[in-house]
């Protein structure tokens, strides 16, 4: 039972970091920077809860202010650079913000126990919810009420005025600027509420896990952030829940059986779906098929 | 007064060493940039491919055991047909308007060669066969390895090759063509899929040396290599400046330069933290590179 917990727990997790570069890609931007805010996320409420002893709700609060904050401040000179250039400024400054955990080294003394993030040796004494006696059904209720909570409010927002300048900004700016859409507003809050999206999932991720380490946060995490949208399509959220899904519930835990050979089917698949549907699993064509396919 | 002339020459040696290291980090960028100028869009499998194929050459060289030269040549050949594949299976297909797609079909391509090296190798690092280990010129107080001279040798004598048949063949004329206006150059009868092609084909012969290169001056090749180049290629792409070619090459030695410094007076941990800095002051104050072209394509 645990196991499949856990299994939805990531899979929660994994969904709300691929919303967080949902937002960003529906504005046409790339960025690869989604893992270097979730570790921010991750370390942020990890330290608030170890170090300061906080609640849970409000460290995770914290983390995802201070993820948006540094993704509101990388936005604006992410702007001066359009297109693939912003990949490449993304890229470096998620591994920037790794190399700086990597060198991070805060360890104080708890109750004779010596705490905190240790450099090169991770972090390993996140236990909020062991120590406050949380079952594993309670601690997955309570992070997929965040992921219900993100893709209720981002379902919400393509509903409305906001996904349709979102759209349009990503379709072609200088049409959109045209009709009055203030590029540089869009795209630096799309950034900022990308980078709260993943400083939340970055702070319950620390403390599902229970303990981080710098290696999880390589650029790997972030192509996986925005592999799910890609490869669910930009209509709708659920296109990237069922991504995270297939990828998390089936290529990485149904088939652990192929061991190595799931990452290789993982690029194969990357690279066929791409040539077939590249516009994602849920574009025009098969959405329209699907409300065909209600209506009757 | 001894002990400054001592740091000073120390650290002179560790620039000059690092120029002549960045000559790899040149080739990478080159590569990222033709393949740029020619399409407009990043190869993200480019530098996999490179490592990929300096592996088959080491592969070579421990089955039949080969010269030094031929492992160069067998890396190159690999990496070429690589560069086509990539060409074929990630961006032929793809609209060409749809930058997000062919860019995740190449990063889908860059873990798939990856995974496969990692099957292969069973993802331990392996030695490479170094050349002119022993040999040390001295020039004064400075000393000069020997394999970082051969490695710059090469990727000087590439580099020319490649100048050469880019500004003095028909086939260069037709790439640079291409890469100025698509749609002109096919009503000039160019066949662009064709031209592309070649374009990366040329791109991966270059990185099949520069991956050689690679793995000759750090002594091992693994599979963790080849995040890190991918990484330092497109930094140094866009230092230099997309698309352009002595762009990349400055900005490739100057990266090594960089690189080797701080890792002298900071250590390995702390090394790519500044040469990732240094991009961000590159973005900040001169987005468009070194050599930023007067119309910007992106």
């Amino acid at each position: 039972m645990d196991f499949y917990l856990n299994l939805i727990n990531t899979i929660g997790i994994h969904t709300m970091l691929g919303l967080s570069a949902y937002l960003l890609l529906q504005t046409g931007q790339l960025s690869l920077a989604q893992a270097g805010f979730f570790a921010v996320g991750s370390y942020t409420a990890a330290i608030l809860t170890v170090i300061f002893q906080w609640n849970i709700i409000p460290s995770v609060l914290v983390a995802m202010l201070v993820s948006g904050f540094l993704a509101f401040l990388v936005g604006f000179p992410a702007l001066r650079v359009k297109g693939l250039m912003l990949v490449v400024a993304t890229i470096a400054f998620s591994e920037f913000v790794r190399m700086f955990f990597y060198n991070l080294k805060w360890r104080v003394t708890r109750n004779g126990e010596e705490i905190g993030p240790d450099g090169t040796m991770g972090f390993a004494e996140i236990r909020y919810f062991s120590d406050n006696g949380w079952s594993n059904f309670e601690v997955t209720l309570f992070l997929w009420s965040f992921v219900i909570l993100i893709m209720g409010v981002i379902w919400w927002s393509d509903q409305s005025r906001t996904g349709a300048v979102l759209r349009a900004v990503g379709e072609d700016e200088l049409a959109a600027s045209s009709v009055g859409i203030n590029l540089t507003v869009v795209k630096v809050s799309a950034m900022t509420a990308g980078g709260f999206i993943a400083g939340i999932s970055g702070g319950l991720y620390a403390h599902q896990v229970t303990s981080l380490d710098h290696h999880s946060f390589t650029v790997l995490l972030g192509t996986f952030a925005i592999a799910y949208p890609i490869l669910g399509g930009l209509s709708n959220v659920f296109g990237t829940l069922v991504a995270v899904i297939f990828i998390q519930g089936l290529l990485v835990e149904g088939l652990r059986f192929l061991g190595d050979w799931r990452m290789i089917l993982f690029g194969l698949l990357i690279v066929l779906a791409m040539n077939f549907k590249p516009l994602g699993l849920f574009d025009k064509q098969t959405m329209d098929l699907i409300k065909k396919a209600i209506r009757v | 007064m001894e002990d400054f002339l001592y740091e000073a020459v120390e650290i002179i040696q560790t620039i000059w060493d690092g120029i002549l290291f960045g000559s790899t980090y040149a080739l990478i960028g080159i590569g990222f940039t033709l393949i740029f100028g020619a399409m407009g869009k990043l190869n993200m499998a480019y530098a996999g491919a490179a490592i990929a194929g300096a592996y088959v050459g080491l592969a070579v060289s421990l089955f039949f055991d080969a010269t030094i030269i031929f492992v160069f040549a067998v890396s190159a050949v690999i990496s070429t047909l690589l560069g086509y594949i990539v060409y074929q299976t990630c961006f032929r297909f793809i609209p060409t308007h749809n930058h997000l797609a062919a860019l995740m079909a190449s990063v889908g391509g860059l873990f798939f060669i990856d995974e496969l090296i990692v099957l292969a190798t069973l993802g331990s690092p392996m030695n490479f066969p170094g050349l002119f280990e022993d040999a040390y010129f001295e020039i004064g107080p400075f000393g000069i390895r020997g394999d970082l001279l051969f490695v710059f040798l090469i990727g000087i004598v590439s580099t020319l090759l490649l100048l050469y048949v880019l500004f003095k063949t028909r086939l260069g004329m037709a790439t640079r063509a291409v890469a100025q206006q698509d749609i002109a150059a096919q009503l000039c009868g160019i066949n662009i899929h064709r031209t592309n092609s070649i374009t990366f084909s040329i791109a991966g012969l270059l990185g099949g040396i520069a991956g050689a290169m690679t793995a000759a001056a750090v002594g091992v090749l693994s599979p963790v290599m080849t995040v890190p180049l991918t990484i330092k290629g497109l930094i140094v792409t866009v230092i230099g400046g997309l698309g352009s070619i002595p762009g990349a090459i400055i900005a490739g030695l100057f990266v090594g330069a960089f690189e080797n410094f701080f890792l002298y007076i900071r250590g390995i941990d702390e090394r790519d933290m500044y040469v990732v800095a240094l991009l961000f002051i590159f973005l900040i104050f001169r987005p468009n590179g070194i050599f930023s072209k007067t119309i910007n394509r992106d």
